[in-house]
């Protein structure tokens, strides 16, 4: 499996493939902080959004990179094609740790918060950011060119999806009530968003986890659904 | 002999064509075998789903030995590849679990049998179709396989890198390896391959020695086709300016002639045709 996430990695980066989702990352935290002074928390909540969508993008593209053929030929020198996908997210997951970790010291180099970042408000900040890019990631790949062979189907499904998770509260609060369960099927990418606004940083104790817990339970679901469906639409 | 692979009743169907029918087959350690058959008969499917990397419709495919290592050419081997052959080579060989410094001497020497060497500062999508297809062989031969499939590996290739490819093939065959492939028009690995099977209307038949045979061309008229449909023996049927063109191999073709006698058909011609004659006129 290393050999291929290396493989991945390395074949990303010929590509050029990488330039859309990661300078459009960039930007986008960059414009974010060209106002000063920001709230900490509130801030890397907003940022754990943009990781999520962009993670998701990333996804697409890695997932793209190989033919049909190729893919083949490498499942057989893995020898399993669980071990050949489960390469592929790793080889994504690792693009989207070294945008996480732009996203989280970028701000604290260049001074963009109006308080000192302490070490339990950096370290749900960055669960909050590692987890969001996990559920980019599995949301992603059930819309990726290895389930759905249409361009427009993949983007507009996956856009589309984007779209009702970052919605979710709102739609949570427009449902009546016979129908506010239904909620639970939607990506929960914004679940942490109003527990984390709430936070005064104090105490981790304070925080509801399972928002938290749920997001890794519900990428798990999705990555699992995914392998299973890469196995059935094998021709 | 060991058996290696057995198919089980292996049927394909893709949107409503029947590629692959209850096909059975059980294929022997240290064999070489060649699955013959026109165009678009299934001979490449029939091959992915013995790599394990296509899945049949319904039908089994069982490996006897489970940590069993394919080898697999595919019959266009992808042209864009953003590494040099070395890179790309070392990547797949990892991915098999291949030592790096036995890796490095393999590479190095696949690379000069085949005259890469001097195209690796090139990626392999810069290189011409039959380079690739050499990149396509040696990522399969590196591991020296226990089942090596390769399906029409000599499309694109010199007739120097061709007799190489045959060379290779039989030492493997020395060393254990059970070869399964492909091919059209060549007669270069008769001297390597001990059974033939032929595929045709999505059944497989063996025919010993198809390949060195002759196969006979009755051309009849006044025959119903629905008739000749059901004989078995038919390898090929076509129908041109109202006369049945047969396909049938030697030892047969005198029961057939008597059939079509018997029907109060008349025969218009009988000759002798290769296989390759048949597959280019279908």
């Amino acid at each position: 499996m290393k050999a291929l996430i290396k493989y991945t990695l390395h074949d990303y980066l010929r590509s050029h493939k990488y330039f859309p989702p990661i300078s459009t990352f960039i930007i986008l935290i960059f414009v974010y902080y060209s106002y000063t002074q920001n709230p900490v928390i509130d801030s890397y909540a907003i940022s754990a959004l943009i990781v999520y969508i962009i993670s998701a993008w990333l996804c697409m593209s890695v997932l793209s990179l190989d033919s049909p053929v190729q893919r083949q030929v490498m499942i057989l020198h893995l020898g399993g094609r669980n071990r050949y996908y489960l390469s592929k997210l790793i080889a994504v997951w690792i693009i989207s740790l070294i945008l996480i970790l732009y996203a989280f010291i970028y701000p604290i180099i260049f001074g963009m918060f109006e308080e000192p970042v302490t070490l339990k408000i950096g370290l749900v900040s960055i669960v909050n950011l590692v987890f969001l890019s996990i559920l980019g990631i599995s949301v992603a790949s059930l819309f990726s060119k290895v389930i759905t062979e249409s361009a427009v189907n993949s983007y507009g499904g996956l856009s589309l999806a984007i779209v009702i998770s970052l919605a979710a509260l709102g739609i949570y609060d427009a449902l009546p009530l016979y129908l506010k369960n239904i909620t639970w099927i939607i990506p929960p990418a914004a679940s942490t968003q109003p527990i984390l606004f709430n936070w005064n940083g104090e105490s981790i104790l304070d925080l509801s986890l399972f928002p938290f817990l749920w997001i890794i339970i519900y990428s798990l679901l999705l990555l699992f659904l995914f392998l299973t469906l890469a196995k059935r639409f094998q021709k | 002999m060991d058996k290696l692979v057995e198919l089980e009743n292996i049927s394909k169907i893709y949107t409503n064509k029947n590629v692959l029918r209850n096909i059975s087959l059980s294929i022997n350690e240290n064999q070489a075998i060649a699955i013959l058959g026109g165009n678009g008969t299934g001979k490449s499917t029939l091959l992915r789903i013995l790599a394990g990397i296509e899945r049949p419709s319904s039908g089994k495919v069982h490996y006897l030995n489970k940590n069993i290592k394919i080898g697999y050419v595919p019959e266009r081997f992808p042209k864009n590849i953003r590494f040099t052959p070395s890179e790309y080579l070392r990547y797949m060989g990892e991915m098999s679990g291949i030592s790096k410094d036995y890796l490095t001497k393999r590479i190095k020497n696949l690379l000069h049998r085949f005259q890469l060497e001097g195209l690796d500062n090139h990626r392999i999508m810069e290189l011409s179709k039959g380079n690739i297809q050499k990149v396509g062989l040696i990522q399969a031969i590196m591991q020296k396989p226990n089942l090596l499939i390769l399906d029409e590996p000599l499309s694109g290739l010199d007739f120097e890198s061709q007799e190489e490819l045959v060379k290779i093939i039989g030492e493997l065959k020395r060393q254990g390896t059970t070869v399964l492939i492909t091919y059209h028009e060549s007669h270069i690995f008769e001297s390597i391959v001990d059974n033939t099977f032929l595929l045709h209307n999505g059944s497989i038949s063996v025919t010993e020695s198809i390949e060195k045979q002759s196969i006979k061309l009755l051309v009849v008229r006044n025959v119903d086709k629905s008739f000749v449909k059901e004989w078995g023996e038919i390898l090929e049927l076509e129908e041109k300016d109202q006369q049945l063109y047969l396909y049938v191999p030697v030892k047969e073709s005198d029961v057939i002639l008597s059939r079509v006698l018997q029907l109060n058909g008349s025969i218009e011609a009988v000759s002798t045709v290769t296989l390759n004659d048949m597959e280019r006129s279908l």
